[in-house]
């Protein structure tokens, strides 16, 4: 019998999740990214970078609306604040915390620049987005 | 004597190794179907089906050991380790392994007719190893939908995404690129909702509840953790026309996150009556809809802003409509 180690149960139940996913397969590849999840590709595709991905969920847990919404000016429209990497740098948008001072600094671009090349902007599972498919 | 031992050291010899092939083949299907005809029955993934020559032949004939190397090691293409069963011992995956080979070289070559059906087929409840199949390349790609197991086909909320595909991790979202160093470092989704209050729709995540329950503790102020902001209690009715329970706006839960400059003026002018608001206009993303179907929780949660009773037996009175 071999040693259950800790990473095996949970590696059985990401395979057993795994084959379940593609058995039960829907629209094959659509995304199904977590809800809210914006991507903005205002810049980034003629910039030669990936389009950014920001995760509304994880910024949720750490901030509330207001933080970003009222204090930092962010518009409740995915692609409408005209963000490039000269206001982030000027800590300006993103630039606010991801200064190395309240989140990490801009300097781990594939971070945020993280979806396939192309990617228009979005904001995911959105009604809009449902509606228009 | 001597003859007579020799010839049952002959008949062990002979014998053992048949005795022995016949428990490895049938532990090898025990363990097969168990573990592996999950993928492997239905060629799911990329996975070689079984009793499947053409998907065998090439693997086959790089040699058992690497077979075994990539059974128990797992692939890049997706095979998981043991077949996803960390429990199996090396000779069960082995034996496993040893039992698709077999199966696949004791299948009929796509050349073939069909003299005789293939053995897997009739254990399976869909039709495999339909002979013909293999003949032509659109005949292969129905056989593809009819292996699909029948359990599968009328399967329970069909279009529905099941639990397991629910807050995928980013290299499996479809938004991130796997492709992308940083997207192995971001966070998934599922360890961070972990002991939070679950919900039915969007991130599957009751927020306002997690707040609540201070399960969560979201900065008012970015660079400042002890801030706090105004909430406000204070319950707007909003009486709609139809059948539908009249909505109830709680501010409270609204001021926890949000200020009140983000939804007045802009949004909402801060005036009873002067807002004009429909389904089809929050459906648009206006009003409600400029969080309600974005980041908020979206528009199928009805109940939760229709949520008053209407007094019915009032308004029936009032319009002479009752008996």
């Amino acid at each position: 019998m071999r040693n259950r180690n800790p990473g095996s149960e949970a590696l059985r139940a990401a395979a057993c999740a795994a084959v379940c996913a593609v058995l039960l397969a829907l629209p094959a590849g659509a995304p199904r990214a977590e809800y809210g999840d914006v991507v903005i590709n205002n810049h980034s595709d003629k910039a030669g970078m990936r389009p950014v991905v920001f995760p509304h969920w994880f910024h949720r847990i750490r901030f509330s609306c207001k933080a970003c919404h009222a204090d930092l000016g962010f518009q409740f429209r995915a692609g409408g604040n005209d963000i490039n990497m000269v206001k982030i740098i000027d800590g300006q948008f993103c630039g606010a915390c991801h200064n190395g001072e309240i989140a990490w600094a801009i300097e781990n671009c594939n971070l945020c620049h993280s979806a396939p090349p192309g990617t228009p902007t979005q904001v995911h599972e959105s009604t809009l987005q449902r509606m228009n498919k | 004597m001597r003859a007579r031992l020799g010839f049952r050291i002959f008949l062990f010899s002979v014998l053992a190794p048949c005795w022995v092939g016949t428990v490895s083949a049938q532990q090898g299907k025990t363990v097969y179907e168990k573990s592996c005809a999950l993928c492997h029955g239905a060629g799911v993934a990329g996975a070689p089906k079984f009793g499947n020559s053409a998907d065998w032949a090439p693997r086959i004939s790089r040699g058992a050991a690497a077979l075994y190397t990539s059974a128990l090691n797992g692939t890049p293409k997706g095979m998981p380790p043991r077949g996803g069963n960390a429990e199996l011992k090396d000779a069960d995956v082995k034996a496993a392994v040893d039992y698709m080979m077999a199966a696949a070289a004791a299948s009929p070559k796509p050349a073939a007719a069909a003299a005789k059906p293939p053995a897997p087929a009739a254990e399976k409840p869909a039709p495999v190893g339909k002979p013909a199949a293999a003949a032509a390349p659109a005949a292969a790609a129905a056989s593809v939908a009819a292996a699909q197991p029948a359990a599968q086909v009328n399967a329970f909320n069909r279009l529905m995404r099941p639990a397991s595909r629910q807050n995928p991790p980013p290299t499996e979202d479809g938004i991130h690129d796997p492709k992308n160093d940083g997207t192995h470092q971001l966070q998934a989704p599922r360890s961070a909702y972990e002991g939070l209050p679950r919900a039915s729709a969007g991130n599957r995540v009751n927020w306002v509840a997690a707040l609540e329950e201070k399960r969560i503790t979201p900065r008012w102020d970015r660079a400042d953790p002890k801030a706090a902001g105004l909430v406000l209690d204070f319950n707007i009715v909003r009486e709609v026309k139809g059948s539908m329970p009249d909505v109830v706006y709680p501010h409270k839960q609204h001021t926890e996150w949000l200020d009140c400059s983000n939804c007045h003026p802009a949004i909402f002018i801060p005036q009873k009556g002067a807002n004009q608001i429909s389904m089809a206009s929050i459906l648009l993303g206006e009003k409600c809809g400029v969080c309600h179907g974005k980041v908020a929780f979206p528009v199928s949660e009805c109940r939760l802003c229709h949520s008053k009773k209407k007094d019915l037996a009032g308004s029936a009175s009032a319009t002479g409509a009752r008996p």
